[in-house]
């Protein structure tokens, strides 16, 4: 048992460690992990994509043209002029999908952003503090897991209105708790461990510890749970949309404009597929790259 | 044990009384009034007073409160404002075609799912591992609706091997579980495939099969006892979203179950309806959550609760 | 949970061969009424497909479309309406207005309900009196006017009212009407109603679907024409368009109009087009800014292109309003096309002083087909002559809040004219009591001529509309009214003598399958 602990608090040591050390490890973590670096590579084309918008396209996302309604795409039978067709309304699919990739991609880093900094937050004041504050903060979770989004959704956009301020709110409402739980079972498991225990012995203040020992220890599953919930914030805006609750018309986001698009499935499939596909292609990325994050910040599965 | 339990039963009352007071109360003050949404727009607004009136709604929130606590333990969970009925009674109606649609959904995600990630993990690097992770991205990146959309114009209107809509035998279930169970199937068998790496790296693991036992026993015995416990937790936690969230599905297939009833609820603002709805469904993931913590300690002799 | 499931499937089991017990009787009467009276013989199944959920089976307790569709199978109500507005004998043979107060309905001898029991003017007294007193129904507000209701005899009932209530007769088209017997006994006989109409009721799955099977012994020789009818609660469009192109429903009802042409294309289906008896209306809201809210109305009025709309985003399927009132309604008067003049539209605006402030056009989330499409249409249109429009579009309830409250500049809505009379749409949208929520509009003159139209007399009733629509529509311009709507419906090829309705009712009785 004393082993035990011993081996656990030495890797957990070795862990602030690890990161410092994982510089020199990329290069090797590239080699051995290509994969990764396609999805980091396409979440930053994506990104650039969007942030690039008005280089990459002469046309307005927003300016409609009702004598050119659903062109297809080029290749379908399109123009170039129109390189992914338009809409019912004549605006430009090509455009519409890049600026409204900024703002589909920003709601949804701004909800990660969110959702992890309350989480972790509300997670060690939960796990530091213990008692009373554990008991609320694990309830509130509770509560909030079995309470439909949909519901809160519809009621918080009710009161508030669509602001992108507000879809942020309801879309880190969400995730919050995944983050808080990890961070207080992390918590919990180091809070005994000796050396902890010796720096309060030694008189070290409670903020001290949570930075220099308990931090570094849950960086990595907090990074890991941050890229898989990116796109699955991507796909609740596009539920949110679906609903109506999302980015009000005419600004566009990939949500809404999979949302407008649905009744034209079955004649102008483009509509919604396009932006579906860049819905696609960005969690892919997502997905691949919060997978090669967690084969390097893992260090059980470094040794292969 | 039984300490446990207990413990877990008490927090399970609070979480429901948490859920039902927070229910009551975001319902109250949202903005809308049910009368306005039941009477026609160009109903008086002394009509819409007096509906006011007949449906309870001009009592303080307390009172409302305690009538609405009375209807429980009377079990029809207060009269519906849509449906003139019983609440407890429609949603009731609806509960087998959403449990009928979860069981589906679970079993491709147990059934497909699980084999997917264990194959990845076991045949990692090959083009098993490839394929099974490809499409268990597409099941992540597809947003529901038009999965669903293009099923329907693929199978159902286009080679018309299976009906569009509807929920009138079990050829009906085929397109919205497929549906409803892309997103967390796909999830599952990612969660399963990293799950059985940890443990297929781990030291004891190289220890078995360096004795000599063979692949196939160790695997099945040890890797899947341990990978098992992260999936059970999401299954957990999935039930609850698949039980009150099928939303999307539900609207995409006139599917009769509570999903679209809650939402279409809430948008005509039946408050007896929304609570009702809630309130099961509170239970039921809390339930569900109990069982699978109990589960695990059949699946691991290490967790003990005390 | 096995368990369940195989207790379930029992369930199901049995279910069905009652159904099938219930079907195998039914599909006997026919033959049993062809030997007895020589009537046409009935099959076959009609499976329609509707916008609305059908919430409740009780004619006088929902104001929706798609169940009126639906009860108007199983009831009859006293008074029928035709395709072209024109108001026929159902269960009344005839009517006529005594004085101004007082209506007399002769009614119809030799016709009884599902159960066999006799209709006579009990029945309609029980139904008008029931719909008058007890608050908690929907269409109870309508009738509170209604003072006496009496029988005259075994066949006929007189009904008078407080103040003159000429529009009686449309209002009462929506009611269907319910047997005596079933006084203080509401709540188990609308488990399974019955009424006088050409179909009883098989089944009822609450908000989703309906069955109905032929009523042998109907009043009208010849009706219905198949043994069966579905109707299915399906508002996602693309899901009643797949449904249609499967084979699995026969008619659809709101095909919006960039459905029409994949439709045409599906073989096994064709299109089926009417002017409707739907007027979109754009309020405004009157009591802001009230100096310069007329020229602002004026110049908004001016710079929407709404040939271009119909044309383009509509694709034909509207017609350019000429008054509030569509054709074949009491009331409708040509007062001409609004024209699009965006110069003129621009020089009201300086001269009303609008110097570019944002202003909120706010619509309900999903209640019309393709209006957030023509919302962005106006709002581009808008803003080429300088005016800057915000678009919200909310869930109903919390936009119907904002409406009350007077929190919008401009409010998409519409207006379905049933009944088949504008004086509820007038009362309700152009008195000062009835507008205070709504657009505030206030305008004695108005109010005066709506009140005089009530008197049951049809010439006086469209003298008095005539004269309050030219100063609705050329003076003030308190709201737009752009385009009438057309009806489209999706029908397959093998259905016969189906009507396509300019009131949005889809009415099978006539209908046979082949």
């Amino acid at each position: 048992m004393a082993g035990r602990r011993a081996s656990e608090s030495a890797r957990a040591r070795d862990r602030g460690g690890r990161l410092r050390r994982g510089g020199r490890g990329l290069r090797r973590f590239a080699r051995q992990n290509p994969l990764a670096v396609v999805g980091g590579l396409i979440l930053l084309s994506a990104v650039l994509a969007c942030a690039l918008a008005p280089v990459l396209t002469p046309s307005d996302p927003i300016k409609t043209g009702f004598s050119g309604r659903l062109r297809p795409p080029v290749g379908v039978g399109g123009t170039w002029a129109h390189l992914m067709g338009t809409d019912n309304l004549g605006r430009d699919i090509w455009a519409r999908v890049l600026y409204g990739g900024r703002v589909s991609l920003a709601l949804a880093t701004g909800a990660v952003l969110l959702a992890a900094g309350a989480g972790v937050a509300l997670g060690l004041l939960s796990g530091y503090t213990g008692g009373r504050a554990d008991d609320l903060v694990m309830r509130l979770a509770d509560i909030q897991l079995a309470f439909p989004v949909i519901m809160l959704a519809i009621a918080i956009i009710a009161v508030v209105g669509t602001s992108e301020l507000a879809i942020i709110g309801v879309l880190a409402l969400s995730g919050w708790v995944l983050y808080a739980r990890t961070v207080r079972a992390n918590l919990l498991s180091i809070r005994s461990l000796e050396y902890v225990e010796a720096a309060r012995a030694l008189g070290a203040g409670g903020l001290r510890i949570i930075v220099r020992h308990i931090l570094p220890n849950t960086t990595a599953p907090i990074l890991v749970i941050g890229s898989a919930q990116f796109a699955t914030m991507v796909l609740l805006e596009t539920g949110l949309s679906f609903l109506g609750l999302g980015i009000q018309a005419p600004r566009p986001s990939w949500g809404n404009m999979m949302a407008e698009g649905r009744d034209y499935l079955s004649n102008a499939w483009w509509l919604a597929t396009i932006p579906g596909a860049a819905i696609s292609l960005v969690v892919l990325g997502a997905n691949l790259f919060g997978d090669g994050l967690r084969d390097l910040l893992d260090p059980r599965l470094r040794h292969r | 044990m039984s300490r446990y339990a207990a413990r877990r039963l008490w927090h399970a009352a609070l979480t429901l009384f948490g859920v039902s007071i927070l229910v009551f109360v975001v319902l109250r003050v949202m903005p809308g009034d049910p009368a306005k949404m039941l009477l026609p727009e160009g109903a008086p607004q002394s009509a819409v007073v007096e509906l006011d009136r007949r449906l309870g709604l001009h009592r303080p929130l307390g009172e409302q409160y305690l009538i609405f606590l009375h209807s429980v333990f009377r079990g029809d969970f207060g009269q519906s404002f849509q449906y003139r009925a019983p609440a407890a009674r429609v949603v009731l109606d609806r509960v087998p075609a959403t449990i009928d649609l979860t069981i589906a959904a679970m079993l491709l995600i147990t059934g497909v799912g699980v084999p997917i990630g264990l194959v990845a993990a076991v045949r990692r690097r090959t083009p098993y591992d490839y394929a099974g992770m490809v499409f268990a991205v597409l099941g992540q990146s597809l947003p529901n609706f038009w999965l669903g959309i293009m099923l329907i114009l693929l199978f159902g209107v286009t080679l018309r091997w299976l009906p569009t809509s509807g929920f009138e035998g079990w050829r009906y279930l085929v397109l919205p579980s497929l549906t409803l169970a892309a997103y967390p199937t796909a999830f599952i068998a990612r969660l399963t495939r990293s799950g059985m790496l940890e443990v297929l790296d781990q030291d004891f693991i190289r220890t078995a099969r360096s004795k000599g036992l063979p692949a196939t026993t160790t695997i099945l015995r040890h890797a899947l006892k341990n990978a098992i416990i992260p999936v059970l937790t999401v299954i957990g936690l999935q039930i609850g979203t698949l039980l009150s969230g099928a939303v999307i599905t539900e609207s995409v297939f006139a599917w009769p179950g509570i999903g679209k009833l809650i939402v279409d609820a809430i948008f005509s603002r039946d408050f007896p309806v929304v609570q009702t709805v809630l309130i099961l469904s509170a239970a039921t993931f809390v339930l569900v959550n109990l069982l699978v913590d109990l589960l695990y300690t059949l699946v691991d002799p290490r967790i003990r609760y005390g | 949970m096995n368990k369940r499931k195989r207790a379930r499937r029992v369930s199901r089991r049995q279910f069905l061969a009652a159904g099938g017990g219930l079907l195998g009787t039914a599909l006997s009467l026919p033959s049993l009424a062809a030997v007895a009276g020589g009537a046409a013989s009935r099959s076959g199944r009609i499976v329609a497909a509707v916008s609305e959920r059908a919430l409740t089976l009780d004619p006088a307790d929902h104001y929706s479309i798609s169940t009126t569709s639906m009860l108007r199978h199983i009831f009859d109500p006293l008074i029928d309406v035709t395709n072209d507005s024109r108001f026929v004998p159902a269960l009344a043979e005839a009517w006529e207005a005594e004085n101004d107060t007082t209506w007399r309905f002769t009614l119809r001898k030799g016709v009884t309900f599902h159960d066999g029991s006799p209709f006579n003017a009990d029945s309609v007294v029980y139904t008008l009196r029931r719909v008058r007193d007890d608050s908690r129904l929907i269409k109870s507000f309508v009738y509170q006017d209604l003072d006496a209701i009496e029988p005259d005899g075994e066949h006929a009932v007189t009904v008078t009212s407080k103040r003159p209530f000429g529009s009686l007769p449309s209002h009462l088209t929506m009611l269907g009407i319910l047997p005596a017997g079933a006084a203080g006994k509401e709540e188990g006989f609308f488990q399974k109603p019955i009424g006088t109409g050409p179909f009883r009721l098989a089944g009822w799955t609450r908000g989703e679907k309906a069955d109905l099977t032929a009523n042998p012994e109907y009043w009208k020789p010849g009706v219905p024409k198949v043994e069966k009818v579905t109707f299915r609660f399906v508002p996602e469009i693309s899901t009643r368009a797949a449904g249609l192109r499967a084979g699995e429903f026969h008619v659809i009802d709101r095909v919006p109009p960039d459905m029409v042409q994949t439709l045409r294309a599906t073989p096994g289906v064709r299109v089926m087009s009417v002017l409707g008896l739907e007027v979109q209306q754009w309020l405004f809201q009157l009591a802001r800014d009230p100096d310069k809210n007329l020229r602002l109305r004026q110049a908004i009025s001016l710079g929407i292109d709404r040939d271009a709309i119909i044309k383009d985003l509509l694709l034909g399927l509207a017609r350019p309003a000429v008054c509030p009132i569509p054709p074949g309604l009491i009331g409708h008067t040509d007062l001409g096309v609004k024209p699009h003049d965006p110069d003129r539209a621009k020089a009201l605006l300086k001269d009303a002083g609008y110097r570019g402030e944002p202003l909120d056009f706010v619509l309900m989330k999903d209640l019309y087909p393709k209006q957030l499409e023509v919302a962005q249409a106006v709002q581009a249109m808008l803003g080429e002559i300088g005016v800057v429009i915000n678009l919200k579009n909310m869930e109903i309830a919390t936009a119907r809040e904002m409406r009350s409250a007077g929190k919008y500049d401009m409010f998409y809505s519409g207006w379905a004219h049933l009944p088949h009379d504008p004086d509820w749409y007038f009362g309700q949208w152009f008195t000062k009591s009835g507008a205070a929520r709504l657009s505030r509009y206030d305008n004695p003159t108005v109010e005066r001529l709506i009140r005089e139209a009530r008197v049951p007399d049809p010439k006086v009733r469209q003298q008095k509309y005539e004269d309050l629509q030219r100063i609705l529509w050329n003076a003030e311009e308190p709201t737009i009214w752009p385009y009438y709507t057309v009806a489209v419906y999706g029908v397959r090829s093998n259905i016969r003598n189906y009507q396509a309705r300019s009131d949005y009712y889809v009415l099978l009785s006539d209908a046979s399958i082949g």
